[in-house]
């Protein structure tokens, strides 16, 4: 196991609200978005997306689109090599089936890629669109997942994967899972009772509210230059290196400030459409998606229906689990594998018991992308869970956080799952060595008044408390990892290089506080570089929570092995053993009488020693300690209407030990905002034509300022050894549990358990009904 | 057609196609310097990434015709660069941690700005909910609203303190 | 990106229609483009009305209250004119369209020109009588609103122009309130119901119950008036109300739709038109929802 020795130098640079590095320039709408800086000579590109779910595409006349004066190029499938690959932004080896090709001779959602125009202005580009003729043949949409399942004569991939993944040719499974710990079958019979309810879960999308969208160019020396919007530079660089038939050194992938991705932009979703049309204008070349482009063809959470049977004693002891998975991953299988894997691996085991069954069918459509969203599997599955926790509580008649109490996970416990199932292959397996899950689920009890409820604001309302317990994880383990470089100027400052992507979450600002604070110096002597692929050492990317678990583990061994360089320098110039030299407040030293500043032994170094004083280092975790959030909902409904109005929501979360408390906080409190609109009104919602019929603001609802309850977020710390300064990831555990938490408080208002989300008011009069039937 | 504004203070002319938004003039050129700060998020007058001030009201620009403009006067967060309420509202969000990806926040400070410019001169303090109810035309995806309110809320605060301290000077 | 050849400024009322009448081609009035600029119509030229002298709100001499089309939502929500007539239904409408920023351009003449059945103004305008006023390039006509509307995204405007609409005097003193049911806190309403009665001593005088997104056009439920119209107070007892609401419930004409279905947003209006009608008897002002008197002008 790879512990942190915690001896770090003098002074607080961890634990305390900085100010973010970037917020200042960010306020005063500097230009420092992927969009803000337009290269000259630079061409807009759009795309021409299918108007059918499901159709080849037979042939494409582009003679009228390239006759209008600013026209400048066209693409379209003939013209464009097919190499299969995924755009899920995964590490090498992907766990994604290669399903891909950049223009397909087949449309498979509507949306999708059929042609490319490249014209002087967009207005240009997009009156071109318009002027491209395409012949389709219509072939029959596939948009229900049952029907996909049944129907081998309709296939949405007729090639297999080559690695096996999807069953592309022979049916419409994109993936499977079935991993069983003990005997479920068995042990079920043996129960006093048996639980099994059906939840269904919506598609919803990021809505970053930057859309996607990216720029490229070829620099001086003919190199392809693409400055984007993404989570994964790295993984870019080499995804588009192998489909472009590049060598990796001609690409250069820069990450500018990134308004928001939440997943969305680990996929490639048009890098490679403005690489392609770069090399082929020799000009650069901007996309940048509409919203209802992102509404339709960027990645959406994958709708899933999941069947959950528990077996538990009169006692309330959980025997047994099963949580059987059907999903939509769309037209194409991004992260199709392991966002369901995910689904079971990062919630069955908050109620470890001796027999878990997990299953998944993960099913091709004709309808829009499912791939990455904060989460990542985990809130369709915590839906599931922690829904039927209550629903199992009713049935016992046994009080619903007893249940949860006597059942939930614990220090020391081993999660039976984990082991069975990692990114994809065999895991590894992880004990749980840190948890503030008690005194979250004391400390949010007491927060929402749970032995204390209020009554109704008003004779026509009903009150209801609910509550909902989540785990994730901190990075995969034992597959990501990241590096960084420390370098020290004379003047006392460090350049910190990282592959980690501020997407927004102030990665950069957490990392530097963890430099310093191993240098002893201020943060604000930090300068961070991050994710330029020719610039910075690799990062796998801003995604499954790691930034500061894994990234921030190379940060700490960079800055703690230029450290041991310094003592050195200074050891060697005051005659004093290294290992007496202490760091802190920009100050080194070694007793009372021999001390320079930071910037004096920076000088020594360089111009004395001649030493630049430096380092690189790698960190990857053989672990994924899971953050714990405790969350809690007081809602009142209007039974006659089917409103519900959340007054309150309390999160308690263990994420390790906060490097930056504000912005664990504010990771919190996004999650619960993007969670409440899971659980009462987003819904991109498709009929059977594969059509979104909701591909606008207008219409998709995300949560305004108007939305929010009274919010309450506790910060329950604990000490993760594994982690640097016994961090564990923040971002993506809160998102898992307030939608369950929700739904349970309007069960326990109405007495009507909502088994779909979202709870609009429809769904809840409906169930209302039904309940009273 | 030739559209005349006077932009952050400064006559300007454009030249604009008759469908043009005030939006795209003013972020993706021709004209020079592009105005950043105004951003693009969904171009249905929904979230709000786009607020400008048009006679010192907040619009959308993505819903408001350029040619609307003509005549009139357009302020961006760029133009009140050095304004002490602009400041003062920039630093309350940056300290209380309210600027996660800053897409948004250009946009949420000029509806704030407007808001509090408008209760000095009324001479009330802005209520929970007035800042909500302010901010509701600019959609965050990443804060929740908590900093950001509680970053106005202190804001308003400190105004309505000078207002007071100044109204026990006189 | 809208293609338009020209956008044309009119100086006034009567350059407007002519501006619109003049072709080539075909040209729509655009006053805060906040509906144009979502789904931008197919046409030549646009003729803007922010300029003609049509954003005024006033109270005529005998007391009317006249909304000039181009008045925008902001200044409608605020105008104390408004927010002080009929318990502020209007003012309370317009402030419920949209957001801030909207609402700095957004019109009172575009939201009802546009005709949508869900336009938010239309149902509390509907309960008060409004009267609409229409310019054509010689001559004025005037018409209740009830028959402006002809069709889903259709009225009788036929390239004339909607100047404003005036309330009458009495219908300020009418006891109002509304009820809009959203998904989310701002949000196209899925249904809409504005309750308007004139209390004369003892008695209900006229009776007024207006409905949005629950037809092809916004409508009165007439039936249901006349179940409440000119009844004594005492008379009108819950069940009397719920049998007023259900009538309201079986005359509007709703379709499914991706945002809720037929079923729902009927049951609905029976729901709210009953909870309003009470508290509007009550004379309860309270506005928001999900509080105690729950159905003022909300
Ligand atoms: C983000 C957002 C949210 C919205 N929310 C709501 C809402 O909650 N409720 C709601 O009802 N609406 C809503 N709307 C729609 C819209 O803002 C309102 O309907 C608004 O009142 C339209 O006014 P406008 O002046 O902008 O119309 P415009 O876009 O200028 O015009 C709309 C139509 O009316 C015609 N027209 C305008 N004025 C006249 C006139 N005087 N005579 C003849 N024809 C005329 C135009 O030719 C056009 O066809 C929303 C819009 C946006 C962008
Ligand atoms: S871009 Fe204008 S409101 Fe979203
Ligand atoms: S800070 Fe990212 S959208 Fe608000």
């Amino acid at each position: 196991m790879t512990d942190f020795v915690n001896n770090r130098a003098g002074g607080a640079q961890v634990g305390r609200n900085v100010t973010k590095i970037d917020a200042f320039k960010l306020a005063r709408g500097e230009p420092v978005y992927t969009d803000d800086v337009h290269p000259a000579g630079m061409l807009w590109a759009k795309v021409l997306g299918s108007p059918h779910a499901h159709a080849r595409i037979l042939d494409v006349d582009a003679s009228r689109a390239l006759a209008l004066p600013g026209v400048v190029d066209v693409a379209w499938h003939r013209q464009v090599k097919p190499i299969l690959h995924t755009r899920a932004g995964q590490s090498h080896p992907e766990p994604s089936p290669y399903d891909t090709v950049i223009m397909p001779d087949k449309a498979r959602h509507m949306g999708d890629r059929v042609a490319i125009v490249v014209a002087e202005t967009l207005a240009i580009a997009e009156q071109a669109l318009g002027l491209i003729d395409v012949k389709y043949e219509v072939l029959p949409a596939l948009t229900d997942m049952d029907e996909a399942l049944a129907r081998t004569d309709v296939l949405v991939h007729e090639v297999a994967d080559p690695r096996g993944i999807a069953e592309g040719g022979r049916s419409n499974v994109a993936a499977r899972i079935d991993k069983q710990v003990g005997d479920v079958s068995a042990a079920l019979k043996t129960c006093d009772h048996v639980v099994e309810r059906t939840y269904w879960l919506p598609r919803v999308q990021a809505s970053h509210i930057e859309p996607h969208v990216a720029i490229s160019w070829l620099d001086e020396d003919g190199r392809l230059v693409v400055r984007t919007s993404t989570q994964v530079p790295f993984h870019l660089r080499r995804i588009l290196a192998r489909i472009l038939e590049l060598k990796e050194a001609d690409i250069r992938v820069v990450k500018p400030r990134v308004g928001g991705g939440f997943g969305d932009k680990q996929e490639m979703v048009m890098e490679d459409i403005v690489a392609l049309m770069t090399l082929r204008t020799k000009r650069p070349v901007r996309l940048e998606f509409t919203r209802t482009e992102e509404l339709t063809s960027a990645r959406c959470r994958h709708p899933q229906r999941i069947v959950m049977t528990t077996g538990v004693m009169n006692d309330g002891t959980i025997i047994a689990n099963r949580m059987n998975v059907t999903a939509d991953t769309g037209a194409y299988g991004s992260h199709a594998l392991t966002v369901q894997g995910n689904t079971g691996q990062k919630v069955l085991p908050m109620y470890p018991c001796a027999n878990i069954h997990f299953q998944v069918t993960c099913l091709y459509t004709n309808n829009p992308i499912s791939g990455a969203f904060r989460g990542y599997g985990a809130p369709q599955g915590c839906f599931a869970l922690e829904s039927h926790i209550d629903e199992v509580a009713k049935v016992l008649g046994m009080d619903r956080l007893e249940l949860r109490k006597k059942n939930h996970i614990r220090l020391g416990d081993t999660d039976p799952l984990s082991a069975k199932l990692g990114e994809g292959r065999e895991g590894l397996s992880r004990v749980i060595r840190s948890t503030g899950l008690e005194t979250a689920i004391e400390m949010g009890c007491d927060a929402i008044g749970w032995t204390r409820k209020r009554p109704p604001s008003a004779p026509h309302l009903r009150r209801g408390l609910g509550m909902a317990l989540a785990m994730q994880g901190s990075g995969i383990a034992g597959v990501d990892w990241g590096a960084a470089t420390v370098k020290l100027n004379e003047d006392g400052s460090v350049n910190l290089a990282v592959g980690a992507t501020d997407i927004g979450q102030g990665s950069d600002t957490v990392l530097a506080q963890m430099c310093a604070q191993e240098l002893g110096i201020s943060y604000e002597k930090v300068r961070v570089l991050s994710s330029d692929t020719d610039l910075t050492p690799f990062d796998v990317g801003a995604y499954a929570s790691s930034t500061t678990y894994v990234s921030g583990g190379a940060v700490v061994k960079a800055a703690q092995q230029m450290r041991d360089q310094l003592a050195g320098v200074f050891a060697e110039k005051w005659a004093c053993p290294a290992g007496d030299v202490v760091f802190g407040d920009d100050n080194v030293s070694c007793g009372p009488d021999k001390a320079m500043t930071m910037a004096e032994l920076a000088t020594h170094a360089l111009y004395a020693a001649k030493m630049q004083p430096a380092a690189t280092a790698s960190h990857m975790s053989n672990e994924s300690p899971p953050p714990f959030a405790a969350q809690f909902a007081d809602v009142e409904v209007d039974p006659e209407t089917g409103e519900v109005f959340l007054r309150r929501f309390v999160s308690a979360v263990d994420c390790g030990t906060p490097i930056h408390p504000g912005m664990a906080e504010g990771q919190i409190e996004g999650a619960v905002s993007q969670a409440i609109g899971y659980a009462l009104f987003e819904e991109v919602i498709v009929d059977r034509a594969g059509k979104v019929k909701n591909p606008n603001f207008l219409d998709y609802k995300i949560a305004s300022a108007l939305d929010m309850p009274e919010m309450v977020t506790i910060l329950v710390p604990t000490m993760e050894p594994s982690g640097p300064y016994g961090v564990k990831a923040a971002g993506e555990v809160p998102i898992d549990g307030p939608a369950p938490a929700i739904v349970n408080a309007i069960c326990d208002a109405v007495g009507a358990r909502l088994c779909r989300i979202p709870a609009t008011p429809e769904r809840v009069w409906r169930q209302i009904k039904e309940a009273g039937e | 057609m030739k559209i005349v504004v006077k932009l952050n203070g400064r006559n300007r002319e454009w030249e604009a196609a008759p469908g043009a938004t005030l939006l795209s003039v003013l972020r993706d050129g021709p004209q020079e310097p592009r105005m950043t700060s105004v951003k693009r998020g969904c171009e249905t007058g929904d979230c709000g990434a786009c607020t400008v001030l048009l006679d010192g009201q907040p619009v959308n620009s993505c819903v408001v015709a350029a040619a609307r403009a003509h005549g009139h006067a357009v302020t961006t967060i760029e133009g009140l660069a050095g304004d002490p309420l602009m400041t003062a509202l920039q630093a309350a969000l940056v300290e209380h941690a309210a600027v996660q990806c800053g897409y948004c926040s250009p946009g949420m400070l000029v509806s704030l700005y407007h808001l509090l410019k408008e209760c000095r001169a009324a001479g009330t303090t802005p209520g929970d909910h007035a800042i909500r109810e302010a901010l509701s035309g600019n959609l965050c995806r990443c804060t929740g609203y908590v900093k950001p309110v509680a970053a106005a809320t202190a804001v308003a605060a400190t105004l309505a303190a000078v207002g007071r301290a100044e109204a026990g000077a006189r | 990106m809208w293609e338009l050849k020209e956008y044309r400024i009119a100086g006034s009322i009567g350059e407007a229609v002519a501006m619109m009448r003049r072709g080539p081609g075909k040209g729509v009035y655009i006053a805060g483009g906040t509906d144009l600029f979502l789904f931008p119509p197919a046409c030549d030229y646009v003729v803007d009305i922010n300029h003609v002298g049509m954003s005024n709100i006033a109270r005529t001499p005998d007391g009317d209250l006249f909304i000039g089309a181009a008045a925008t939502l902001h200044d409608i929500a605020t105008c104390p004119l408004v927010t002080g007539f009929a318990g502020g239904l209007v003012s309370a409408a317009a402030a419920h369209c949209g957001n801030r920023p909207v609402r700095t351009t957004a019109t009172i003449g575009g939201n009802l020109c546009n005709a949508l059945p869900s336009a938010d103004l239309a149902p509390a305008l509907l309960a008060l009588d409004a009267v609409c006023y229409i310019a054509d390039e010689d001559s004025q006509e005037s018409l209740p609103l009830e028959e402006f509307f002809t069709g889903p995204r259709r009225t009788v405007l036929d390239g004339r122009l909607l100047v404003g609409i005036a309330l009458s005097a009495a219908s300020g003193g009418w006891r109002a309130a509304a009820r809009r049911l959203t998904r989310s806190a701002e949000d196209i309403a899925l249904v809409q119901v504005a309750v308007a009665l004139e209390i004369d001593g003892d008695r209900v005088g006229a009776a007024r119950i207006a409905l949005g997104s629950v037809a092809p056009v916004p409508m009165r439920a007439m039936l249901a008036e006349a179940l409440v119209e000119g009844e004594l107070i005492a008379n009108l007892d819950p069940d009397r109300l719920a049998d007023a609401a259900a009538i309201a419930a079986g005359e509007c004409e709703p379709i499914d739709d991706h945002r809720a279905s037929a079923e729902y947003r009927r049951e609905m209006v029976g729901v709210l038109t009953r909870r309003l009608l009470a508290s509007v008897l009550a004379g309860s002002t309270d506005t928001s929802p999900g509080t105690d008197n729950e159905g003022g002008a909300a």
